[in-house]
């Protein structure tokens, strides 16, 4: 049996909740996501194994929304959305295993450690005849990891402030030939599919959320109100 | 190699207040992380070249120090921003400071000139403090705020100014 469906009334609360606690939110995340995946930074940590802002849907909103988004997935005017976030989810979740499968086949290669090992010190001994450049001896043990995560997120300059700059411009193009392993060509496969399905949520909820909004006459984001104006008012 | 000019010279302790690291905080979220929303808050860095600018005057000291006030205040700063981004803003935070190998220091508030705090508050007077410590690293204040420029000027210590880095030749001769 179908759900009844309960017709909200203009300018519905109910409605509202729906976009400025959930919708919203969701629609800027998954823009961001998009602008990340076009550029094929998939913001993986390497500390946390999980992708930094490609989250799960639920984590894009606050936690005290929860029950909105309940309310929302539920709903039947809101029909396919859940399998949508699911969806999504699930393609997040092959991203990031995929990324901790890449880097950890690194970190456990020696051909790569060994690089990384070489390049330190051959980087080490430019900057001690050239002090221009910051010296990486405190992060020596943790630059494996790091150039793991620069290659899983494919970035290609470090800001210049950054004392893994000089190394990076350096070396990158040394480590390039990491990216043709077969293990990467998956994250980028998976990296793909996530941008699809974001792109496909993402127009589906911007269409939803203007359909919403001329059907019930609310606004697309909350107005906000004049306080300097109240407080003026009431001092008089 | 023999040394050049640059290594002979090279600065030793760049101190850094809230305004300058707010600003690279920013610049990051807005450039590399797409957060929009935070566009209208950069006050000085506003386009590429002037970050760049930024960030190689930065790169150009051996060491980069901070107060533990300056992160107090990061704080304050963080805590007006839209919550859901907290976590993330403290993350490009933590990033820049891991990644410049910041140093952060403690000054109490009794060591401090009570004139001097009356005047320009804790933070502002912890920086010269920390300025007065390192002497003999030839230390140098980087700020957005022009009293805290004076102050460091009148206590004989350089300072600079962010947006006067962030400017081209021909942004200075335009003023």
């Amino acid at each position: 049996m179908t759900p009844e469906v309960m017709q909200p009334p203009p300018h519905s609360k109910r409605v509202q909740a729906w976009v400025y606690a959930i919708m919203n939110p969701i629609i800027e995340s998954l823009q961001r996501e998009v602008f990340f995946l076009d550029k094929g930074n998939i913001t993986w940590q390497g500390d946390t194994r999980r992708c930094e802002y490609i989250q799960p849907i639920r984590e894009y909103f606050q936690y005290s929304q929860r029950p909105n988004y309940d309310d929302f997935v539920a709903d039947p005017l809101n029909l396919g959305f859940r399998e949508k976030f699911e969806e999504h989810d699930r393609g997040l979740s092959a991203v990031e295993s995929s990324a901790a499968e890449f880097a950890d086949g690194l970190m456990h290669s020696e051909p790569f450690q060994k690089q990384v090992k070489d390049s330190l010190e051959q980087y080490q001994s430019t900057t001690r005849t050239n002090g221009q450049y910051p010296y990486l001896d405190s992060t020596a043990g943790s630059l494996p990891r790091a150039v793991a995560a620069l290659l899983v997120n494919q970035i290609d300059v470090l800001p210049h402030h950054y004392g893994t700059h000089e190394f990076w411009e350096m070396f990158k193009n040394e480590f390039e030939p990491y990216h043709e392993r077969p293990t990467f060509q998956a994250v980028k496969e998976a990296a793909a599919a996530l941008k699809d399905i974001s792109s496909k949520v993402l127009l589906d909820l911007e269409n939803h959320r203007q359909s919403l909004c001329r059907t019930y006459d609310i606004p697309a984001a909350p107005i906000p109100t004049d306080k300097s104006r109240s407080t003026d008012a009431s001092n008089v | 190699m023999p040394p050049t000019f640059e290594t002979e010279h090279r600065r030793n302790l760049l101190i850094l207040d809230t305004g300058p690291i707010r600003e690279l905080v920013l610049f990051q979220a807005v450039h590399r992380y797409g957060f929009e929303g935070l566009r209208p808050n950069l006050q000085c860095i506003f386009d590429r070249d002037s970050y760049i600018r930024c960030t190689k005057f930065i790169r150009s000291f051996h060491k980069k120090t901070t107060s533990a006030s300056v992160v107090a205040e990061l704080n304050y700063w963080i805590r007006e921003t839209d919550r859901t981004g907290h976590e993330k803003l403290w993350h490009r935070v933590y990033e820049e400071f891991r990644e410049m190998g910041m140093d952060e220091q403690v000054v109490k508030l009794l060591e401090m000139d009570i004139k001097l705090v009356a005047w320009l508050g804790p933070m502002d007077v912890s920086l010269l403090e920390i300025a007065r410590r390192n002497g003999n690293l030839s230390p140098l204040v980087l700020t957005v705020d022009r009293d805290l420029r004076d102050e460091c000027g009148r206590a004989g210590f350089r300072a600079q100014l962010l947006k006067d880095l962030a400017l081209t030749e021909q942004d200075r001769g335009a003023e």
